[in-house]
């Protein structure tokens, strides 16, 4: 509960600062992760799943959500491949699943997946298949972000009034 | 939730069906049903004299062989020094604030709280939710995201109302140790005088705690009597609670 309350407050704090006052300006604003990590990662961790969306009810819902979706074997490759070390709340360590830390990454992010396919479901998010190329990846961004933007500057829509 | 069973309805003193249980949605990972100990929740606003009474309160429990804990607003050993840093930085707003209050709370029900009932203290608690409530109630956080928010916070067993006037309130605070800028609602902006301030606040405080009188089942103590009187009233209605007619009591 303290490790779900305390990302809640980070997020408070970077909404209220970082992200609401840009949004009432006009300008555009990426995310890297937003609620949803949170509704997967302490869902996973035994907290109540509505009371997680009750909570986060405070958040703006974004207009374009993008869920890069990969399995947990690429995943683990990727980082085994970079050589790092796994970080102790990443790997689910805390929760005691399995002292290896690669062991207790797959049991707890494989979980954290499930979790993730549930969440697009129910947001609607734009899933991106991560296991392609860079390039393939990032023209299917450019083009559900196009959908969204003008090309023109001129015409992207405000949105800082409903914020 | 499920359904409470009659044995629990009955012990719950307070009238309500909940004692001892979550107020919503609760911990998952952590099911309190059938503990031992029992909560009890002393609230009231700032300089009421919760303290002092707890304290009195606290030495006669453990001379009548009950073991005691007491918990406060705050005083999580992991939020407390981050609330101090951020109320020291002027970075604080409603959202946050409640957010880390909540976080506080959550730590010392985890920690403190819960295993304390688990194992059958009597657990005594200097404040608990309902400042939370009216404070950000106050402040124009939603009401029913707050209470939606607190839904993990565990029902107590009975809940104390220090009930004061504003008037009678200045006139303590002032011979304590005079007014603090949070104490004040100094933060709410509505001018620079403090005692303004601290009556306005503090009168709007005192209506949202109130508010809350039915919907939580506090039992009002009026707090305007000498300290040996409350202590008296609130010895009197533990003591009924813990020890009902029926059973011997210790004394």
């Amino acid at each position: 509960m303290t490790f779900s309350l305390l990302h809640a407050t980070d997020f408070a704090d970077r909404l209220l600062y970082k992200i609401i006052p840009p949004l009432k300006a006009g300008m555009i604003v990426l995310a890297d992760r937003y609620a949803y990590t949170a509704f997967a990662r302490d869902a996973t961790r035994g907290v109540d799943t509505q009371w997680l969306r009750e909570l986060y009810s405070f958040a703006v819902r974004p207009d374009l959500s993008l869920y890069f979706r990969v399995p947990i074997d690429v995943s683990l490759d990727r980082l085994m491949a970079r050589r790092v070390k796994l970080k102790f709340y990443e790997a689910g360590l805390d929760l005691g699943w399995s002292t290896n830390p690669v062991e207790s990454f797959r049991l707890f992010q494989g979980k954290v997946l499930d979790e993730y396919d549930r969440i697009a479901k129910e947001y609607g998010l734009e899933v991106i298949d991560a296991c392609g190329s860079i390039t393939q990846q990032q023209r299917l961004v450019r083009s559900l972000v196009a959908r969204h933007v003008g090309t023109n500057p001129a015409e992207v829509n405000l949105v800082g009034d409903e914020a | 939730m499920s359904a409470p069973d009659p044995a629990e309805t009955t012990n719950g003193a307070n009238g309500g069906i909940q004692a001892g249980r979550y107020y919503g949605r609760g911990i998952p990972y952590l099911p309190i049903d059938g503990y031992p100990g029992r909560l009890i929740a002393i609230e009231g606003t700032d300089g009421v004299g919760r303290s002092t009474q707890i304290q009195l309160l606290r030495e006669w429990l453990e001379v009548k062989g009950y073991g005691v804990i007491e918990t406060g607003w705050t005083r999580s050993p992991l939020m407390q020094p981050t609330i101090e840093l951020a109320k020291a930085s002027n970075t604080l707003n409603k959202l946050t604030f409640v957010l880390l209050y909540a976080t506080d709370f959550a730590d010392r029900l985890e920690k403190e709280i819960i295993p304390a009932l688990k194992a059958g203290f009597v657990v005594l608690s200097d404040r608990y939710i309902f400042t939370a409530l009216a404070r950000a109630g106050v402040r124009g956080v939603d009401r029913s995201w707050l209470r939606s928010l607190y839904g993990f916070a565990i029902a107590p067993h009975m809940v104390f109302y220090l009930n004061i006037d504003v008037k009678t309130l200045i006139g303590r605070v002032l011979e304590a140790r005079g007014m603090d800028f949070w104490e004040s609602g100094m933060d709410l902006k509505t001018g620079d005088d403090i005692y303004d301030s601290f009556k306005s606040y503090q009168g709007k405080l005192l209506r949202e705690y109130s508010s809350m009188s039915d919907e939580f089942h506090f039992r009002v103590i009026d707090a305007r009597r000498p300290i040996e009187y409350i202590q008296e009233d609130l010895r009197r209605q533990v003591a009924a609670f813990l020890e009902p007619p029926d059973r011997p009591t210790a004394e």
